[in-house]
């Protein structure tokens, strides 16, 4: 029986986030991410002054592209995209170049210092091939986070995005983001 | 505070892989350009064959240090990515730097080789045979590594310019701009190792072939930078704010100031100022060995400046963090 076609990515709901990071804290912990590297983090803007002002809060990280710049980019291929569109750095292969860092248009990779590789939000693939939710999904208290598979359409991902409107970050790249931002 | 993920180890790079692309090509130059039959520029022909392998030997050396782990550079090597511009310019640099290695032997002088394998062990036989005169075959190398030359200059810019991220970088300009700068800066090596080599007085005919060839190569670079200011301009509002780097932002001065007036234009004046009258009045060429030591120095400088102007300004442009910036 042939497999399967996955599409996994995320929506989020960014008016439900209360800046409370811990999707932040859940990812470091999860993925033992080095103090001062981040694979996601909520991005704050302000608007207005007080009394009549606004504050958003809207999470951000691996946007885990249709077409990939930081996998272009490559030059040992260590930077690759699994069929189901995760967006992995194989670190055997990966020399440290950072060339892909350089490449990503919403700078959601860092270097770890101690192995010497690229690192990045891996969508928690050990934890999503056994079929539970990454770690920032998962702790949400306010549900901001909405993980699924784009080709399964009684998702709820799926459901979000057809009866939603939404955006894209920086679509002007080519790279076709796959984090979806309800608006 | 942004992290600047590519720092001076690869400005130096950048510009010491582009010395060697501008060496090889002006020497190789040279070595085509005869008079009645004689070679015109012999001198500079075998200097710049003789200088060109090392600094892209030693910036080679600098972007391996520059990994994360140096050791798997190989990888480079046991993988090609035709889309990844590094890929294609490993080998290219690669290619480029041998055929730059086996011109330089070609121009050794007879002694020097002899005395070079004089050093090899005499049971390394396989070494001993490599003990060939290759200087008929001069010209045959030198048009091999014409391509391979031009290639270096362009790549380094390309490198750049491919990544679509970064708006300060990328358009096509940058490629041309830096196969330019890297030809100048060539230009200029020699230049400067004519005057400084006091072992030999120098010849007004090599002198006037050198800051012609710099004339034409720093015109060239200008015609690139007012395109890629102007374009930018008036392109989209990304590629503007990333303008804003060297147009009011922190970039400014070292972009107006160090390197197109003291880095391009005032080279540039030298070098006409000292053409000028065997150019206009017919009289004959009079280089003054100081003013061509300061153009020299004045174009390396200039080189220099552009790989860190770019390589910094362009890491901090990208499509969501320019409004944060000003």
């Amino acid at each position: 029986m042939a497999m399967k076609k996955r599409r996994y990515a995320l929506v989020i709901d960014s008016r439900k986030c209360i800046n409370c990071k811990a999707c932040a804290v859940a990812c470091k912990a999860e993925n033992e991410v080095p103090v001062g590297n981040f694979r996601n983090w909520i991005n704050e803007s302000h608007q207005g002054e007080y009394p009549k002002l606004r504050i958003d809060f809207e999470p951000e990280q691996c946007h885990h592209c249709e077409h990939p710049s930081c996998v272009r980019v490559c030059p040992t291929g260590a930077s690759w995209q699994r069929k189901d569109g995760v967006v992995l750095v194989a670190e055997d292969d990966c020399i440290g170049c950072r060339y892909c860092m350089i490449a990503c248009p919403y700078d959601a990779r860092y270097f770890h210092e101690e192995s010497g590789t690229v690192h990045k939000c891996t969508l928690c693939i050990h934890r999503i091939d056994g079929g539970v939710l990454p770690a920032c999904v998962e702790t949400c208290p306010s549900k901001v986070r909405v993980f699924g598979d784009l080709e399964d359409p009684t998702s709820r991902i799926h459901e979000l995005l057809s009866t939603r409107r939404y955006q894209v970050k920086e679509p002007q790249t080519g790279n076709g983001p796959q984090l979806y931002y309800l608006v | 505070m942004h992290e600047f993920n590519w720092g001076l180890l690869i400005v130096v790079y950048l510009f010491l892989g582009g010395l060697s692309a501008g060496l090889f090509f002006a020497a190789g130059l040279a070595n085509y350009l005869e008079v009645d039959g004689q070679p015109a520029h012999p001198r500079i022909a075998r200097m710049g064959a003789l200088l060109a392998p090392w600094p892209v030997a030693i910036g080679s050396g600098l972007l391996i240090l520059d990994l994360g782990h140096w050791y798997r550079f190989y990888k480079l090597f046991t993988h090609f990515r035709w889309e990844s511009p590094m890929s294609i310019g490993s080998y290219l640099l690669t290619i480029f730097t041998l055929i730059a290695f086996v011109y330089a032997f070609a121009w050794l002088p007879e002694d020097w080789r002899q005395r070079l394998f004089a050093k090899v062990p005499a049971t390394w036989k396989q070494v001993h045979r490599l003990n060939v005169d290759l200087s008929a075959h001069r010209k045959t190398i030198a048009m091999a590594g014409f391509p391979f030359s031009i290639g270096v200059g362009i790549y380094t810019g390309v490198l750049l310019g491919a990544v679509s991220a970064r708006p300060f970088w990328n358009t096509n300009l940058v490629a041309q701009m830096f196969l330019f700068s890297a030809l100048s800066s060539g230009t200029a090596a020699l230049l400067l190792a004519l005057v400084l080599d006091k072992r030999n007085p120098v010849e007004q005919r090599d002198l006037k072939f050198l800051v012609w060839l710099d004339v034409i190569f720093i015109s060239l670079e200008l015609f690139i930078i007012l395109p890629y200011l102007i374009h930018g301009q008036l392109s989209v509002l990304a590629v503007k704010q990333a303008l804003w780097l060297i147009l009011g932002g922190p970039y400014t001065f070292v972009f107006w100031v160090c390197f197109l007036g003291f880095g391009l234009l005032v080279p540039l004046g030298i070098e006409v100022y000292e053409l000028a009258p065997s150019l206009l009045k017919g009289r004959p060429f009079h280089g003054s060995r100081n003013l061509a030591l300061t153009a020299a120095g004045l174009v390396l400088f200039g080189g220099f400046l552009l790989r860190y102007i770019f390589v910094y300004a362009g890491q901090l442009s990208s499509f969501h963090k320019m409004g944060m910036l000003r």
